[in-house]
């Protein structure tokens, strides 16, 4: 084996099999149990939950530490494919096999798109946060380029989630938006972030603007835990989180679907996103190349 | 009024036709222009 092919297997594979447990756990084992096979080791649906969130996101981690956003873009084109059929297939099931709901019909079947969407528009949200952190303590601009990937990926997530989220709205609460606390706080998270791209945009010192760009995604990052919590602590029209325990697998098998293949599309796009912006501060890190006179005195 | 929802698949397709479009164009466009970065980089060089 080359000692490229081999640094790729080296780097790639742990994330990989990390995320291969989360597809298992997360819809291989409800698809089987679909056709009434057993592939759950005995585990309970919670725990198989737990398990496929686990190491899907650990998965993801894995994916993003060890990626070099200077190198090709192999890895995130292994997760585009990836994603690309875990999401054909979640949302076939979607649409043609899950049944319609008992109250909302089949308008239901929008929750396979909107709430894994939601899920990985916040995991999105976590990563810039967290690399903004990594990046203030180690001012490795590696972080910078990953931190900007995933605010856009994240923006572009959270602008999809409120579109799906009208869609829903018009035919269940006949209003395409209402100023309820989850739509509200989702909105303003959605423009916090917009806003910080728009400072990274401006800013054309990379020191400044790696600074203070970390600093405004840490602070826009305090509404993240409010979104999610914001259905429980307020009186809100959008419902609030089910558990595994309580939908039937008919339910939750192309939500997970759907989640995994949105997941991997997720961290494939950070990725990519990060490869653009990393050879951006490629340009601007360089040092100035000489002038002519100033190559006249080193001659 | 029952307070079941009836019909509404043109919402489902809707919601399903957004999601799969802004999926596509992002990736198309997160490709482009990281072609396009990598060709500026290497005509620099």
């Amino acid at each position: 084996m080359s000692t490229t092919k081999s640094l790729f297997v080296r780097r790639y594979v742990p994330g990989l099999v990390l995320l291969a447990i989360g597809a298992y756990f997360g819809f291989v084992v409800a698809l089987a149990e679909f056709n009434n096979i057993n592939l759950g080791f005995g585990l309970a649906t919670g725990l198989q939950a737990a398990i496929a969130a686990i190491a899907a996101v650990a998965g993801t981690i894995s994916f993003l530490i060890v990626d070099d956003v200077e190198t090709s873009a192999k890895g995130p084109n292994i997760l585009l494919v990836a994603g690309i059929i875990c999401f054909l297939i979640g949302s076939y099931i979607g649409l043609f096999v899950a049944p319609p709901e008992q109250h909302m019909g089949e308008v239901q079947r929008i929750m396979y798109v909107h709430v894994p969407t939601a899920w990985n528009a916040l995991l999105a949200m976590t990563v810039a946060f967290a690399s903004a952190v990594v990046f203030l303590f180690k001012s490795d601009w590696k972080w910078d380029a990953v931190m900007e990937g995933s605010i856009e990926v994240g923006v572009v997530f959270a602008f999809l989630l409120c579109a799906q989220g009208s869609i829903w709205a018009k035919p269940t609460w006949n209003v395409w938006w209402d100023w309820d606390p989850r739509l509200t706080t989702t909105a303003v998270l959605l423009f916090a972030f917009l806003g910080i791209l728009a400072l990274r945009r401006f800013v054309e010192d990379p020191v400044k603007r790696g600074i203070w760009s970390s600093v405004a995604t840490i602070i826009a990052y305090v509404d993240v835990p409010i979104v999610y919590f914001s259905v429980k602590w307020w009186n809100s029209l959008h419902q609030t989180q089910s558990s595994p325990g309580t939908v039937s697998k008919q339910f939750y098998l192309p939500l997970r679907a759907n989640a995994i293949g949105i997941l991997f599309l997720m961290t494939a796009f950070i990725m990519l996103r990060a490869r653009i912006s990393a050879l951006r501060l490629k340009q601007e890190l360089a040092p100035p190349p000489l002038v002519e006179a100033q190559l006249g005195e080193v001659v | 009024m029952t307070g079941n929802v009836t019909g509404g698949w043109n919402f489902v397709v809707a919601a399903y036709a957004v999601t799969a479009a802004v999926f596509v164009l992002y990736g198309v466009s997160l490709i482009t222009r990281l072609r396009d970065a990598r060709s500026r980089a290497a005509e620099e060089r």
